[in-house]
């Protein structure tokens, strides 16, 4: 999709979204769901990014997240930094990490990188669990309860009074997409566009997939830390009970439902999939089995997403261009 | 202290050479098909299942029925799940990220399933040979010696079918080059589908064997899908020699780490000595690109 478009459906997705408050303004649970839609629609965004447009296979995003959301609740208690620094610096040290881990990552190929990622993923609950963890103040498997409420200058939000927390994420959200539409529409995302379709010319003419898909890694990182930094600070307890399967496969939904490498997509497909996520709670332990078979049914019959739909109905004057490629 | 590390360096022995049957499998499917498959260990838990409802039936008590009953269950199921889950997405050309996503939902399926019928509490198999063998204060006992060598049993019964049959040549055909593959007359899509089946088998044999050690739980099967895929990066994606090395050189090393710092300890030591090895060998031990 070209430029225009892609601000249009920004635009109406974050309209829609940004009036949403008038009606369910009262409504705490509503609100409360509004919110967790934002933050994960900014991770299942990031996912997209990296997996979708510079075709990494990284299976780390939900690490990412949980190292952020420590790193902001430790910086926070134990140096006192008020929690609106604090989560910059959290997307600091999960951009860091990111790094240290995309560096031996980018020589692999495939199915390796996903190993390596999903290993981050997996070591990181015995050690939040363990000793090193405990000695950094992550609680052991018990978490951190008491995570200072955000605020801005004097200004405390409070989980009682949910309106101002939404349009402080609902800015945070629209900046990140931002942030990733200019990096899809930008040379870079032009250079992964080069790599995915001819890995070797794109080489040839100079473009380094090293350099680039290293600091997609790092962008990537730094923003899911520093929503996960945000999620912390609004949620006010974690632990380690994020890094189960459930979310990991949830968030993959959302990327699923949105179509992978369809950018607002993923956002589209946040809020659908936590949607149906609540409406399914009073089933129990079945919602798991109903939430796999449906990533099983979308995959197989809807394999482009909710934008591969809206594609097919608008065409738009990309049909052309399709049907010579194709 | 000499009898301690020999009772390690067996409890690695019998542990690698399971891991080694699951991971030869993995790896199996990986160098024909290019599929990873996340619901490895779902199958794992299932093997574990289907032996203890077999065995839970109350006229049979013979792991001999077990296997006989199990294996071309798994067979059939791992055959029908590739047919109607997998080979529908070779078609696109994000297939691979597809394959990958389709699978994880499987396992969320399979893993949340199990717990819903079987329920969340552990269920415990008998072992499959009772009595031990014991020289001056070494102690083995039958059931790991059944274990290991049931286990390379398999490896070999693999092997021989890579290696003497026709079904066994066409998969190694279809692994080196599948389009050369499908010109001289192989049939592609039933090579994949029938790898896929036989992978199953492994793993859920694996699952049959190991649960009698340690016990089935619903989600008991990550931990499986994470050695196994750890092993086969490790020795190197496609190869199977390579994964067996892994299997046995990384089931020692997960015996004496966990026998010396816990077993908390164990998947960092994998996963260190695992990006040591692909900073220096990124194809892993015996892997080759492509």
């Amino acid at each position: 999709m070209d430029l225009k478009r892609n601000l249009l459906l920004l635009t109406i997705i974050y309209g829609i979204i940004g009036i949403l408050p008038l009606f369910f303004g009262s409504t705490q649970f509503i609100m409360h769901i509004l919110i967790i839609c934002l933050i994960w629609s900014v991770v299942a965004s990031c996912w997209d990014l990296i997996m979708g447009f510079a075709g990494i296979f990284s299976f780390g995003q939900v690490a990412f997240f949980v190292i952020g959301s420590y790193a902001s609740a430790i910086i926070s208690a134990k140096f006192s930094v008020p929690p609106i620094f604090s989560v910059f610096l959290a997307g600091i040290v999960a951009g860091a990490l990111g790094i240290l881990v995309g560096l031996p990552c980018l020589k692999l190929k495939g199915a390796y990188i996903a190993l390596v990622t999903f290993a981050v993923h997996m070591i990181l609950e015995p050690i939040l669990k363990g000793d090193i963890g405990r000695a950094i103040g992550t609680g052991g498997s018990r978490g951190i309860l008491t995570i200072e409420p955000m605020n801005i200058f004097g200004y405390t939000f409070s989980s009682s009074q949910l309106v101002p927390y939404f349009y402080l994420m609902f800015i945070l959200a629209i900046i990140c997409s931002l942030i990733i539409l200019m990096v899809i529409k930008s040379h870079w995302g032009n250079a992964f566009l080069a790599l995915k379709d001819a890995e070797v010319f794109a080489t040839c003419l100079g473009v380094s997939a090293f350099k680039y898909k290293l600091m997609v890694f790092a962008l990537t990182s730094f923003l899911t830390g520093l929503i996960g930094g945000f999620y912390a600070h609004y949620v006010g307890m974690i632990s380690t009970r994020m890094l189960g399967t459930d979310l990991f496969v949830t968030l993959m939904i959302m990327l699923v439902i949105g179509g992978i490498g369809k950018f607002p997509g993923a956002i589209i497909g946040s809020f659908i999939t936590i949607s149906i996520n609540e409406m399914l709670s009073p089933l129990g332990s079945y919602r798991p089995i109903i939430l796999g078979a449906m990533v099983i049914i979308l995959v197989l019959m809807m394999p482009d997403g909710i934008i591969g739909l809206i594609q097919k109905i608008f065409p738009g004057r990309n049909r052309e261009e399709a049907r010579t490629i194709s | 202290m000499i009898v301690e590390i020999i009772d390690v360096i067996i409890s690695g022995m019998i542990n690698g050479s399971v891991y080694a049957l699951m991971a030869v499998g993995l790896t199996l499917i990986y160098g024909v098909s290019k599929a990873f498959n996340f619901a490895y260990g779902s199958f794992y838990s299932m093997g574990g299942y289907l032996a203890w409802l077999i065995l839970s039936a109350a006229f049979i008590n013979s792991y001999l029925v077990v296997f006989i009953l199990a294996v071309p269950m798994l067979l059939i199921l791992g055959f029908l799940i590739e047919k109607m889950l997998v080979a529908p997405l070779r078609k696109r050309d994000d297939w691979e990220i597809k394959v990958m996503m389709i699978t994880l939902g499987l396992a969320l399926f399979l893993d949340n399933s199990y717990q819903v019928v079987f329920g969340a509490r552990m269920k415990s198999l008998p072992s499959i040979l009772e009595g031990s063998y014991s020289v001056g204060e070494f102690i083995i006992s039958y059931q790991d010696i059944v274990i290991f060598i049931l286990s390379i049993g398999g490896i070999l019964i693999l092997r021989w079918f890579l290696n003497s049959t026709r079904t066994g040549m066409s998969v190694r055909a279809v692994a080196q080059n599948p389009a050369g593959a499908q010109i001289v007359g192989i049939p592609k899509e039933f090579v994949f589908s029938a790898t896929f089946a036989i992978s199953t088998v492994m793993v859920g044999v694996g699952g049959i064997l190991l649960a009698q050690k340690y016990f089935v739980t619903p989600t008991g099967g990550w931990d499986i899908l994470v050695k196994s895929w750890v092993i086969t990066a490790f020795g190197g994606m496609g190869s199977i020699r390579g994964s067996l090395y892994a299997a046995f050189i990384l089931g020692m090393l997960e015996a004496f780490v966990g026998w010396y710092y816990g077993m908390n300890w164990v998947l960092i030591a994998l996963f260190a000595v695992l990006l040591a090895t692909l900073a220096i060998r990124p194809q892993g031990l015996m892997g080759k690109w492509g």
